[in-house]
């Protein structure tokens, strides 16, 4: 289980003057800015949990990961992964051994040797029985599709197989916990594709639990089972995927196809204010209802309108968690930007 | 302690193999440490042969002086040459972060992944001019003496360990800390040179500040006035102690305040 007690971290830097004169007197002065790059966060992870830990660039996804995975100290507040804190360095290696860590812009595989070598590495890092040991390689290497690639030197891999790779390498030694920091970053859809389908089969496999940051939605709608949504440093949601659907309201967008020209009015007038917006083209043979999905269910409104029109082409879209994403980050976004990581 | 030393052969071994695909980038690095060294050797030999003596300085004896120096240099070279790197570069850029991460001594980890052996270059000039200028030192040589000065040797490894240790971790502070280092280090050079007659303040300096003439310097100078090595061993004891201790301090308080680097 992973607590997160009003944990804050915070940034000095110091205010640097221009020019030569400038960089001698930060040299000595004392005067900075605070930046707040985790302010006052609190969240509970149970085993097996997924989270999806997602925010604008420099709400502090990265920071909190970073202090959960050993790197950073907090300022304030306690971090405890199975009663544990994992930057004490008494209690480090205690508490690392149980976690794994993927960092989607580093990797932490040895660059200029073949793959092999790292895991060989971190085996005795870990101190993973050789027996388990090759079996568990053995499985992740079919897992991940790994073989065409496990004698060619790290600096001669894709993206993508190095994603895979590193995947790998966090893995080798069964945590109990994955933290992924945006694994899918820079990889194109089919790629990106096979690596979440990876994740999950590994997630399955294992019951590990999953804490993943990104900015692809796909990534959170198809792992997590929960969203943490962190704006300038504070929690600004946490719940299930499905309620922050809800919460942002939940709509769809009902496009319909029609022989001859639909009069708009009078739909609204029949289903009133749960019908958002209506945006007529194609001189009303094309109409597109965006509908509230809590107050009207598609199959009344798509039922009303095929009885009424001839239907040629029907095309209904779910508002996904990136458009929501999208209206937070612009409500928001003001604030989040500039706070740095 | 006990899984850091027997990983280190591994490590080892990693680097070396890790290597070979740069092979003729570390043998023209070995080649040319060692060329820099003879070069500056010559030098010393055109400034002080032209005077039998300097003081209690015969050239032999500046000259084993000289390959003295390079030893402890080069062997803290081959083994811990990444501490320039977390000066200039590894704390700037975030690249601690991965060590951090896994259940083995970060600092170890970052050291130990590089072994550097292109050093060996000033290590083979160091010993090699020792062993030609040692009948020329009027050292008289006894077993006490041989001992003493190996133990010297040993023990200044881990002052130069300890000095780079100290001005490498102020990174955490300044960020890039590569120039004080570079500055500091470079001072370890005066001490191939009779460091006595370069004035009280500087002798002081380099004897109880930045101790290169402490560990470095004064063992040699013991042996050429024939009065015991010991109180050298035991001084680079100190040396090397202290030095450590506060090249440890530094970095664990350091790394508190780690701050990795944004995702950019």
């Amino acid at each position: 289980m992973i607590e997160l007690k009003n944990v804050e971290k915070y940034f000095k830097k110091p205010i640097r003057g221009k020019g030569v004169w400038g960089m001698f007197k930060t040299l000595f002065s004392r005067k900075h800015t605070l930046v707040k790059a985790v302010d006052g966060v609190s969240f509970t992870v149970d085993d097996g949990e997924c989270v999806g830990y997602i925010g604008a660039n420099g709400a502090g996804k990265s920071t909190t990961i970073k202090m959960m995975s050993g790197i950073l100290t907090p300022t304030a507040g306690e971090i405890l992964i199975d009663g544990k804190h994992p930057y004490k360095s008494k209690e480090r290696n205690a508490v690392l051994k149980t976690i794994g860590v993927v960092f989607g812009q580093k990797t932490q595989l040895w660059y200029d040797l073949p793959l092999t070598e790292t895991y060989e590495l971190l085996k005795y890092i870990y101190d993973v029985p050789e027996d388990e040991y090759k079996r568990r390689i053995g499985e992740l290497i079919e897992l991940l599709d790994m073989k065409p690639f496990m004698d060619a030197p790290v600096r001669t891999l894709s993206l993508g197989q190095r994603m895979r790779a590193d995947l790998a390498a966090a893995m080798l030694h069964n945590p109990k916990t994955l933290f992924l920091d945006e694994p899918t970053i820079g990889l194109d859809v089919l790629v990106k594709r096979n690596l979440i389908d990876a994740i999950n089969k590994l997630k399955t496999e294992y019951n590990t639990t999953l804490i993943l940051t990104t900015h692809a939605m796909s990534d959170i709608e198809l792992l997590c089972n929960r969203v943490i949504i962190l704006d300038a440093g504070k929690v600004l949601f946490d719940g299930s995927l499905e309620s922050v659907k809800h919460m942002f309201g939940d709509s769809r967008d009902i496009t319909v196809r029609t022989k001859s020209p639909v009069d708009c009015d009078s739909v609204k007038a029949k289903f009133g204010d749960a019908i958002l917006k209506s945006d007529l083209s194609d001189g009303g043979h094309n109409v597109t209802f965006t509908i509230d999905a809590v107050k009207l269910g598609s199959g009344e409104l798509l039922g009303h309108l095929l009885s009424q029109y001839e239907a040629e082409d029907v095309k209904i879209a779910e508002t996904g968690i990136e458009q929501v994403v999208e209206k937070l980050y612009k409500k928001t976004g003001v604030t989040a930007e500039g706070s740095g990581e | 302690m006990l899984k850091e030393l027997k990983l280190y052969p591994k490590y080892v071994s990693m680097s070396l193999r890790s290597g070979l695909s740069y092979k003729a980038d570390s043998l023209i690095m070995m080649i040319s440490f060692g060329i820099t060294e003879v070069v500056s050797l010559a030098t010393i030999y055109l400034i002080v042969g032209s005077v039998p003596q300097f003081g209690i300085w015969t050239f032999g004896a500046l000259a084993f002086l000289f390959g003295f120096v390079l030893v402890p240099k080069a062997l803290d070279h081959i083994f811990t040459d990444d501490l320039w790197i977390l000066a200039y570069w590894a704390i700037r850029h975030g690249d601690l972060d991965i060590y951090l991460t896994r259940p083995l001594n970060p600092l170890y980890q970052f050291i130990a992944k590089t072994f550097k052996w292109d050093g060996i270059g000033e290590l083979v000039v160091g010993v090699v001019v020792m062993c030609i200028f040692a009948p020329q030192t009027g050292i008289v040589w006894t077993a006490s003496g041989v001992i003493g000065l190996i133990l010297c040797g040993l023990l200044g490894i881990f002052c130069f360990t300890g000095i780079k240790l100290i001005f490498a971790s102020l990174a955490f502070w300044v960020k890039n800390a590569g120039i004080f280092l570079n500055t500091v280090y470079s001072l370890s050079g005066y001490a191939k040179y009779p460091i006595r007659y370069m004035g009280k303040a500087f002798a002081s300096i380099m004897f109880y500040v930045v101790p290169f003439g402490l560990f470095l310097y004064y063992p040699i100078e013991c042996l050429v006035l024939g009065t015991t090595i010991w109180w050298a061993v035991l001084w680079s004891a100190i040396a090397a102690a202290i030095l450590m201790t506060i090249g440890f301090t530094v970095w664990h308080i350091g790394i508190r305040r780690y701050e990795s680097a944004g995702n950019s």
